[in-house]
């Protein structure tokens, strides 16, 4: 009744002792607890997940409360699985249990927010007259006011706007920048679509529309595995976890799966109750080794020198010693290893792995008329000649279709073939010294060349005699493995064995490379290889980020792969490679692909390669010090030699393999628009006269003269991710170069002048971009640099879809309750920018034909590029052909008051030319007709006459994702099939044929998350009978693999990749890095320690997320830290919770030291992404705030990823090219003291201010 | 009785002041369950300043508090024999040990409170205006030391007396207020300064003063509470 009444008792005896009068029982008011049962109350419950740059696709249940979110509790109702199985449910982690805290806490985004001193710019012009555009326009051209706004960025003063004033600046910084510089200078970022697929395209679709450039991510992240795609043609395709528990031996190297995996790492230690082995290799006690039978503490990042040896030792021992029956068929069916390869004979008399022998090294072209270049040759053991047998990427693109299959039998007689693996011993083989270039010797920085004797044939081709051999052949010797009757030539003539530590790749080799003895790495090996024997493949290596973020992942990760290919394992349920970091699988791909990159209106999008964007517009290459001249081998041909790794990027963007963002020095609009002055009135003959313009030198690619101001991106939008604060990989050259801001880059920018492509300008760029808009729920380094902030819902606020490769289901984002405050979905966010642009535009742009320069993208008969050879234009001063060795140049008409129109209703190129994915292609007439009935049509202003289907909102664009792609429509699902039959000539339609009446809506999905259908989209099979497994359609059903030869490549046969050394998989071990070393002098690099910089996922966040949450910050060291090892630690007097200073060229960060044994010595880890908002005091090197973990890395680009139009090795958005790789890095690390740590609580001073501003006029 | 301003500061006024303070405690017990509370800026702050700055305030005010109460309102150095001069003497030493204790503390504190930024931010006005009162009434308290030692060296201590009386008649409701016409203003002054602190209490952090968990010292380990009807 009352508080204060109710305790006074005095009269009354409520009390009653127990036990001996240590306990009490009460009877006091209780009324208190109601407080706790009320917060946990709902009136309703909503499913939906976490949106972004989670990969967990977990469902879950949102309780609502008088219209707020009160919690969040796991969904435990998935389809069932198989008997066999155990539940995928319940899934979740602490961090998605705590995002309820987000919706209402005090870095929640709730109104539009705009740079004050911009608005004051932007209100004032308009205040004279001046309309939306022109406005912008008298900001963009005055230097004096650019700077006042560009120059203080990161350092607050925001101000709440309306959404229609900033609808308007963004759109009419849109207009100003397509008229003056182009629409490729618009980017957009936005990261891993599957989580929020709506979202992602939202921003997608609009810059698709207007000519922007979306920006990969994948790739930029470093999460992309080059090496899946050279080996498969694959983006990234791998088992859902619940096949970890099919398997029995799995090796785990480099991802923290109960950490990082959380709601899947109960099949990890399911697996281990049915007797599987589990073995964990990681340089720290990490917490996935603790479930482990044994842990292999390799020393950090030489991973694939272990796994190297254990090839050997697989070679050795079940291909050599004993032929295991099931390896040798596996490796013929599915491998190019019975591929022959010709060998180029260098000056000295010895030979040089080269290229794949071809049809058309044959005068009858081994009947193949139809692109004989781009079919791979076998010699065939019945007929005893040399076959072209189906499959290659050459069939794949035939006029004639039916032969792109791993049926074994030869394309044109199609009577069976025996692909022979080994010449070894046959009659007309003979021996021949070969080098192999040698990066891992004991001792040597710089590769040697290693002599082995291969067996090889001699024939005579259309260029007259030339050695040919097999791949295998070639993998033996590169191995070292002894063979009886061949010697292996060694510089002291020693025959290698397992004991030998001079010989690649030995188990002692490797010994001397990771620290683990060779009787394990032999015992490992023979048990990984017996279980695959004994189980037809079922042996797995799961591997993620520590594997992958290296200078040489795709080393790493072949090595791999290549054991996995020798075990028999790839393609077999519970067996070959998993990669778990930043992966994705967007199931519904073909529906979204055209919602995203609005090929429902345009033939052909604009996209660019995120981190030879980030690269060159940062400005990194300008303090590369990496040169290519370290990495090329002793026998490359080397056409390039010279060349700066930027230069590299250069020559990739003018040959077509990599897409150029911006295009041109000048805007694509106006060289059409002057060529149609000129005269040049077709598309057709406006292409002509680009190519004459390119050749000429009249027009030159953008990036080579990346620095100049018309090259520069001048509009930003971030959406759905923590670009600065988070991914900027070489963070402090973020704010500097793109920014503008305030900045602690320590090195030198001299060393880009040794370019030879780009043109070098002394004075390098400062704050580049005009406008940088972030689009987030929370505010966080990102929005604190950007001009714009928009306030989006957050994943419990909208309707959205959600799928991941670690199960099969797909499920929904639902809004549980309204956006919050002011903020919007990003699907409406984007429509109503779309909005205002279209009307400025009918003033300002109107229809404009717009030029784009497109890559060769895989799955697209462009890849068929060059074949043989780099036939570089420029180099050899031929004319370029577009689509070959030039970017395919298309010309695109764009109605720019119509993007509102466009952007809310589907286009009519899908009913008049169908819809596809991954080279699949068929009719989606019908759905589109469907779609008219679910979605209705939007209302048409321009009285075309035809009703197209709405998209107006979140929900209508889920429904159309759902309705168009296979993997959610039974229908489509059968007419991809029948597209795939009709390629490769197989039955295939049976794979989808029981789910053929299916069709998923939203609605559905808000029910009960559903199982997707096999589609042959995806190499593996959502069937009853297995787990999703990557590969599967490839093994079980003849499905070639997208890659020159149709089969896993142990080989890359192009000319980069031979001058670079990884034809085949080699050792490469981490680059020496000299980050610490460019610090200039004034500091003092005795003082401290350096180490090992390794930045893994994080239990407390993903990436940033979570880190600012309150509840995460409770579980964890509430800021920034670095765990370091107790020696470390001791020999630089640190204790626990001491505050430390990293710091190399790159930048300085802070953060507190936590001391474990846990840690190797040698090793900072460091936990990304630690924003440097909450807790993070000034550094006393800079003087500046401590930065993020990136303000210590910088990426260093790979020449190899670069290649493109051939077959696999071509660019598509986050499929294959160059990664943003950072890891290897090494920072200084000290103590700071209390005494020296500064919280930098002033405000800017004049001066500072005035010198920043300064900067970035001058580099106008 | 005439109406005077005597008559009101210390015949009415304390009534006010007693009243408030009790029945304001009351209410805001009733109502402000959540907001009952010390409000610790301690996490905000240095450990070791703390350590002293709160202490020293501590252990002053709760000595001074304890030594108005004995000194005004019981008999006890009486009883222990202590004539009126010596009374005087025991309660001058004892009130300026622990004043300036507290005025130590109480300095540091509230320089600490609006110094540091961290806890200036997170103050509410009546944080820092609580704080300033009561250095005020200490520093009235210290003040009035100026007039009590001299009486105590000279032997004549009716002032003491006379308040003594006067407290007395207060607290058994027989205001006599003309009692203390004639005593030094600045008795009056930490008088009226001491009454508002009452009156300020209930609308202050002070109220922790009521709920210090004494009985956690001497209560049984094991506490269980009875399910009662009126709980849902």
């Amino acid at each position: 009744m009352s508080h204060l009444l109710d305790r006074l008792k005095f009269l009354v005896r409520d009390k009653e002792g127990f036990a001996d009068g240590h306990g009490i029982k009460l009877r006091d008011d209780r009324q208190w607890e109601d407080a706790y049962r009320h917060r946990w109350r709902y009136d309703k419950i909503v499913r939906t997940t976490h949106g972004v740059n989670c990969t967990g696709g977990c469902s879950w249940n949102v309780h609502v409360k008088n219209g707020l979110v009160v919690f969040e509790m796991q969904a435990h109702d998935y389809p069932e699985t198989r008997p066999d199985l155990p539940n995928h449910e319940p899934r979740g982690c602490q961090r998605g249990a705590s995002f309820s805290w987000y919706l209402y806490s005090p870095h929640r985004i709730k109104y539009p927010m705009v740079r004050g001193r911009l608005l004051e710019l932007y209100r004032a012009e308009k205040a004279q007259g001046k309309d939306p555009v022109e406005a912008w326009r008298a900001i963009q051209e005055d230097p004096r006011k650019r700077s006042s706004y560009v120059a203080v960025r990161g350092l607050g003063g925001f101000v709440r706007s309306s959404w229609d004033e900033v609808n308007e600046i963004i759109a009419a910084a849109n207009i100003y920048t397509i008229l003056q510089y182009g629409p490729d200078r618009i980017a957009g970022f936005s990261v891993i679509p599957a989580m929020s697929m709506i979202s992602y395209a939202s921003g997608a679709r609009y810059l698709s529309l207007i000519g922007g450039v979306p920006l990969s991510f994948y790739d930029w992240y470093c999460d992309l595995p080059p090496s899946s795609p050279q080996v498969w043609g694959e983006q990234t395709d791998v088992p859902e976890s619940a096949d970890w528990f099919n398997s029995t031996y799995i090796i785990v190297a480099g991802t923290n799966i109960p950490a990082t995996r959380t709601p899947d790492a109960h099949f990890y230690s399911e697996v281990r109750y049915k007797g599987t082995k589990v073995i964990a290799m990681a340089p720290d006690y990490a917490e996935y080794v603790k479930f482990a039978d044994e842990w292999l503490p390799v020393r950090a990042g030489t991973d694939a020198a272990f796994f190297l040896a254990m090839g050997h030792v697989v070679l050795q021992e079940f291909y050599i010693q004993k032929e295991v029956p099931y390896f040798m068929d596996y490796a013929r069916r599915f491998t190019d290893l019975p591929m022959q390869v010709m060998l180029r004979a260098l000056p000295d008399g010895r030979h040089a792995s080269d290229r794949f022998l071809r049809a058309s090294d044959f005068t009858d072209q081994l009947g193949q008329d139809s692109n004989p270049d781009w079919k791979t040759v076998i010699f065939d053991e019945l007929s005893h000649n040399y076959r072209c047998p189906n499959g290659s990427i050459g069939f794949r693109w035939d006029e004639a279709e039916g032969n792109w299959n791993l049926l074994q039998e030869d394309a044109s007689s199609h009577t069976p073939i025996v692909a022979e693996l080994s010449a070894l011993g046959k009659p007309d083989a003979e021996l021949v010294t070969m080098v192999f270039p040698h990066y891992g010797k004991r001792g040597e920085d710089t590769p040697i060349l290693m002599e082995r004797k291969v067996c090889a044939r001699r024939l005579q081709t259309t260029q007259g005699e030339s050695l040919v051999c097999s791949v295998f052949d070639l993998l033996l010797a590169q191995y070292g493995v002894r063979r009886p009757s061949v010697e292996i030539v060694q510089e002291d003539d020693r025959v290698a064995d397992y004991t030998d530590p001079d010989h690649c790749f030995t188990p002692a080799w490797q010994e001397t490379i990771t620290g683990i003895s060779p009787d394990v790495c032999v015992r490992i090996a023979r048990e990984f290889a017996q279980n695959a024997v004994a189980t037809q493949g079922r042996s797995m290596v799961i591997v993620g980020a520590g594997t992958n973020h290296w200078y040489h992942n795709d080393m790493n990760y072949r090595s791999i792969i290549n054991l996995v290919h020798l075990c028999g394992c790839v393609g077999q349920s519970g067996g070959g490679w998993a990669h778990y970091v930043g992966q994705e699988a967007l199931r519904p791909q073909a529906g979204w692909l055209s919602l995203a990159f609005a090929s429902d209106w345009h033939p052909h999008a604009r996209q660019a390669a995120g981190t030879s964007y980030w690269y060159l517009h940062t400005d990194q290459w300008r303090y590369e010090r990496v040169h290519p001249e370290q990495l090329l081998q002793p026998a490359a041909k080397a056409s390039y030699r010279g060349r700066t790794l930027a230069d590299y990027n250069v020559v990739a963007e003018r040959m077509g393999w990599l897409p150029a963002a911006p295009h041109f020095d000048r805007n694509p609009l106006e060289i059409l628009a002057d060529l149609e002055r000129e005269g040049h009135s077709t598309n057709a003959e406006a292409t002509e006269a680009v190519v004459t313009a390119l050749q000429s030198g009249e027009l030159r690619f953008a990036s080579e003269d990346i620095d100049h101001p018309n090259n520069w991106p001048r509009n930003l939008f971030v959406w759905r991710n923590n670009l600065i604060g988070t991914n900027a990989k070489g963070h402090e050259y973020f704010l500097k170069h793109l920014l503008g801001a305030e900045n602690a880059v320590l090195g030198q920018d001299d060393a880009g002048s040794a370019s030879q492509e780009i043109r070098w300008r002394e004075r390098a760029p400062i704050g580049k971009l005009d406008l940088m808009v972030d689009i987030n729920f929370r505010l966080n380094s990102t929005g604190a640099y950007s001009d714009i902030i928009l306030p989006t819902a957050t994943w419990y606020e909208k309707n959205d879809l959600n799928t991941t490769d670690m199960h099969p289901f797909i499920h929904p984002l639902g809004a549980a309750v309204d956006p919050g405050w002011e903020s919007r979905s990003d699907w409406q966010i984007f429509r109503h920018i779309a909005q205002q642009f279209s009307q400025l535009a009918q003033k300002h742009l109107g229809t404009r034909k717009d030029l784009l320069a497109l890559a060769l993208l895989h799955d697209s008969p462009d890849e068929l590029g060059q074949a043989i050879g780099v036939d570089d234009w420029k180099k050899n001063g031929s004319r370029p052909v577009p689509g070959r060795n030039c970017p395919r140049l298309e010309i695109v008409t764009r109605d720019y008051p119509q993007i509102y129109q466009q952007y809310c209703s589907i286009g009519p190129r899908l009913q008049s030319s169908g819809n596809g994915a991954k080279g699949e292609h068929w009719e989606a007439g019908q759905e589109i007709e469907e779609l008219l009935h679910i979605n209705g049509a939007f209302p048409n202003e321009s009285n075309e006459g035809a009703r197209r289907p709405s998209l107006s909102a979140d929900i209508h664009a889920c429904d159309m994702v759902l309705h168009l792609s296979p993997e959610t429509n039974g229908e489509v699902a059968h007419k991809a099939w029948c597209s795939l039959e009709k390629k490769t000539g197989l039955k295939l339609a049976q794979l989808a044929a029981d789910r053929r009446g299916e069709k998923f809506h939203f609605h559905d999905l808000q029910v009960q998350p559903r199982k997707v259908i096999s589609s042959p989209t995806w190499s593996g099979l959502m069937s009853e009978e297995v787990s999703y497994s990557a590969g599967y359609i490839n093994v079980h059903n003849a499905v070639p693999y997208r890659t020159l030869t149709g089969r896993g490549q142990f080989y890359l046969d192009h000319e980069w990749f031979l001058d670079f050394g990884e034809g085949l998989c080699t050792y490469r071990p981490p680059l020496p890095t000299l980050a610490v070393h460019g610090l200039p002098e004034r500091f003092d690099t005795t003082n401290g320690l350096v180490l090992r910089f390794l930045t893994p996922h994080d239990k407390w966040g993903i990436h940033s997320t979570y880190h600012d949450d309150l509840r995460m910050l409770h579980l964890s060291r509430g800021g920034p830290h670095i765990w370091i090892s107790e020696r470390d630690a001791e020999s630089l007097g640190i204790a626990d919770n001491d505050w430390l200073e990293g710091i190399n060229e790159n930048g300085a960060l802070m953060a507190r030291a936590v001391v474990s044994q846990r840690i190797p010595e040698g090793v900072a880890i460091m936990y990304h992404q630690q924003e440097n908002t909450i807790n993070v005091p000034g550094s006393p090197s800079t003087g500046k705030r401590g930065g993020i973990n990136n303000s210590a890395t910088r990426v260093i680009v790979k020449p190899t990823h670069m290649v493109g139009g051939y077959a696999q090795l071509a660019w598509t958005l986050n499929y294959y090219g160059p990664v943003g790789s950072q890891r290897d890095s090494e920072i200084l690390i000290r103590k700071v003291s209390d005494a020296q740590i500064h919280w930098l609580e002033a405000p800017l001073s004049a001066r500072d201010e005035a010198n920043l501003r300064q900067a970035v006029e001058d580099s106008q | 009785m005439i109406w005077s301003w005597n008559y009101f500061f210390f015949g009415v006024y304390p009534f006010i002041a007693g009243t408030t303070f009790l029945v304001g405690s009351a209410i805001r017990y009733e109502r402000e369950q959540y907001g009952w509370s010390s409000f610790s800026s301690q996490i905000l702050a240095s450990k070791r300043y703390m350590m002293w700055a709160s202490n020293l305030w501590h252990v002053g005010i709760l000595t001074l508090f304890l030594g108005h109460f004995t000194g005004f309102l019981t008999n006890i150095l009486e009883w222990l024999g202590a004539d009126p001069v010596e009374h005087q003497w025991i309660a001058a030493s004892a009130g300026i040990t622990a004043g300036v204790l507290a005025m130590i503390g109480g300095l540091m504190l509230l320089l600490r409170r609006l110094l540091d930024p961290k806890v200036r931010y997170a103050s509410r006005f009546m944080d820092i205006f609580i704080l300033v009162w009561l250095l005020i009434t200490l520093s009235f308290g210290l003040g009035t030391q100026f007039v009590s030692v001299p009486d105590a060296v000279s032997g004549h201590v009716q002032n003491m007396q006379i308040l003594i009386q006067y407290v007395r008649s207060i607290a058994t409701f027989q205001p006599d207020p003309a009692l203390i016409r004639t005593i030094p203003i600045i008795y009056k002054i930490h008088m009226f300064c001491g009454m508002t602190v009452f009156l300020l209490f209930p609308f202050s952090r002070l109220v922790h003063i009521w709920t210090v968990p004494l009985n956690y010292a001497i209560r049984p380990y094991q506490l269980v509470r009875a399910k009662i009807r009126s709980v849902i």
